[in-house]
């Protein structure tokens, strides 16, 4: 069981709100609530939307009076759910790809396909998906006919932009876990094992797989946050998961629209705020920090988790700490540090 | 000569892995292989042809070479000074935040886990307002938060926006990377000799861990382009990015990242190289 106060925080903040999402959308039906206009006791109006965040509206509400919090939970789950989905595959992938990287390939061949990989530090992410991402996620028009379409399917384009964002980062993490797998296969243990006759059928699945299978939960926990991070760019850019509802209108356009109010869309649609109403751009950016910070927090917990885990209690500490309460306590002699120099 | 030619490899990969992801849209909309292909054919001959290139400028077609250089130099003075103002004060700090005491590195590394979970966005956006808000209540104006057109040039505030994640990073990472090296056994025989903490720290630690800082900046300067374009278009920069995002084509996206790749990949060749030549000669003794 793992014993840490950062990886639990991480870990309820992300699943709490996926599951008060999903509670909300089906008890609830994902009503989120609108106010236009605030009465007093006299039925006189005092204030009318965009209200700033207070205790009835933690996040504030938008121009039209919809409550920013209503729509940031019922997002939740859309963004963290594909969120998580896309670490996942990242990482399997990858992790299929290093397999026949460590075990297969020489020493020198894997050297220099690492060189060349790492070609791929230098082409950045946020420009490849907003440029392949484009004609997937928005709405296109047919001149003549001034009608609205999309190219793909609504699952298709979900299943599109998931692909695409995983298969982006494969080869540089690829090579990344290929490298963490070959220095396992470098340790002692591995060449005992060797020597005692075990196929490498067993060394991947004795030796090799207890030894990263901990590490790639952490891999995993950055491969989110990045996958955070290119959520608020792309909606920054307007392309928003699931699709970008465009309105051709030439008269009297309306800005466009996420499907599903999940949170890039909610980045890109409020970001226009930022100087007239500010609570209202920032609580859908602070929302994805929130997340950003707890798959960190996670991250990290788990790591201290990983490097306590063999240390049976804190017990010795303990004793050390007292014997050296103790030694200060007899006064009889003094680290040569603590003299000063 | 070997690593000179390795690393000309490396280069023409690059570009090819460019020209053959610029291609992928065509694939996408069309959902037809063979064009793509066509595409990848004509953004290849195009590259060949660099310097008769054109873009649309306005509805009017321009030479691309002429009126790429000076938004291009721009862009890199932006993304270098910003790389490397947070190196630097990375560096610095880490030095002095390793000779506090325990408990104070333990609070600073808290607190560095959290500020590297804000999303670059939020960063920029408190910037903006921190600017407005100080316009407001004081009436100076540190900077314009604008640029207007391709003449007028800022720099402070893209700078600013650009190095405070980076310069987080670096922090985070020096101080893990450090702590780590100040437990080994030399560090240890030389405290002994009786060596200050700041020279050995100075001239002997950072020297080793400069190794693993710069195969991390690499992934620094991954996250910084992508910033760079989210910098110019908020702050309404007129760099090079602005010919990528605005003239949305496979040609003129592979060219621009071409050209973002050659002074980076450049320099970090030079870097490998020196740290190599270092490397085996210190083996050598």
């Amino acid at each position: 069981m793992i014993k840490n106060f950062k990886f639990w925080t991480g870990f309820f903040i992300i699943f709490g709100l996926i599951v008060s999402s999903i509670i909300f959308s089906v008890f609830f039906d994902s009503q989120v609530r609108q106010v236009q206009v605030l009465y007093d006791e006299n039925m006189t109006p005092i204030e009318a939307a965009p209200f700033e965040p207070s205790f009835m509206f933690p996040l504030g509400t938008d121009p039209l009076g919809y409550d920013t919090a209503g729509k940031v939970l019922q997002g939740a789950k859309f963004t963290l759910i594909s969120v998580i989905v896309i670490g996942v595959l990242r990482v399997i992938f990858s992790f299929v790809v290093a397999i026949p990287l460590a075990f297969y390939m020489p020493e020198k061949i894997r050297k220099s396909l690492d060189q060349l990989l790492s070609s791929f530090y230098f082409i950045p992410l946020t420009i490849l998906a907003i440029f392949i991402l484009s004609p997937i996620l928005k709405e296109q028009i047919k001149i003549p006919e001034m009608e609205e379409y999309f190219i793909y399917s609504f699952a298709e384009r979900i299943g599109l932009e998931i692909i695409i964002l995983t298969l982006l980062v494969v080869p540089l993490l690829g090579s990344m876990i290929g490298n963490m797998m070959a220095s396992t296969l470098k340790e002692d243990f591995i060449e005992g094992a060797n020597v005692l006759g075990a196929s490498r059928w067993r060394v991947f699945k004795k030796h090799v797989m207890p030894h990263l299978l901990p590490k790639l939960i952490i891999v995993w926990c950055q491969q989110c946050v990045q996958v955070l991070i290119i959520f608020t760019h792309l909606g920054y850019f307007k392309l928003f998961f699931g699709g970008t509802d465009i309105d051709f209108n030439p008269f009297w356009g309306d800005p466009p629209k996420s499907l599903s109010n999940e949170w890039s869309g909610l980045v890109g649609n409020y970001y226009t705020y930022i100087q007239g109403n500010p609570a209202i751009a920032l609580g859908p950016i602070i929302m994805f920090g929130i997340e950003i910070y707890a798959f960190q927090l996670m991250a990290e917990g788990f790591q201290k988790h990983l490097e306590t885990r063999n240390v049976k209690g804190f017990k010795e500490e303990k004793t050390s700490e007292k014997q050296e309460v103790a030694v200060k306590a007899s006064g009889k002699f003094q680290f040569l540090q603590n003299r000063g120099a | 000569m070997k690593i000179a030619k390795k690393l000309l490899m490396q280069l023409l990969l690059t570009f090819l892995s460019i020209i053959l992801i610029s291609g992928l849209p065509e694939l996408i909309m069309n959902k037809n292989v063979s064009a793509y292909f066509e595409k990848v054919k004509t953004v290849f001959i195009e590259m060949l042809r660099f310097n008769e290139m054109t873009y649309l400028n306005q509805g009017i077609k321009r030479p691309f070479l002429e009126d790429i250089w000076e938004p291009y130099f721009y862009s890199l003075t932006i993304l270098f000074g910003a790389l490397f103002i947070a190196f630097c004060f990375a560096q610095v700090l880490t030095w002095g935040t390793l000779m506090l005491p325990n408990f104070l590195r333990r609070i600073i590394k808290n607190i560095l886990t959290f500020l590297e979970s804000l999303p670059d966005l939020l960063v920029f956006a408190l910037v903006q307002m921190g600017i407005v808000l100080i316009y407001k209540k004081t009436g100076v104006l540190v900077s314009n938060v604008a640029s207007l057109g391709a003449e007028d040039r800022i720099y402070i505030v893209p700078i600013t926006c650009l190095m405070l994640l980076p310069f987080v990073y670096f922090y985070k990472m020096m101080i893990l990377m450090t702590e780590e090296e100040m437990g080994k056994q030399y560090v240890e025989t030389s405290l002994a000799k009786g060596m200050k903490r700041l020279y050995v720290l100075v001239f002997h630690v950072t020297r080793n861990t400069s190794e693993g800082i710069f195969h991390f900046s690499k992934s620094v300067l991954w996250f910084m382009i992508s910033n760079l374009l989210l910098v110019e278009i908020i702050f309404n920069i007129h760099g090079i990015t602005h010919y990528m995002y605005h003239d949305f084509r496979p040609e003129m996206l592979a060219a621009c990242l071409i050209l973002l790749v050659i002074p980076f990949f450049l320099i970090f060749a030079l870097f490998e190289w020196t740290i190599m030549r270092y490397s085996k000669r210190s083996e050598a003794l």
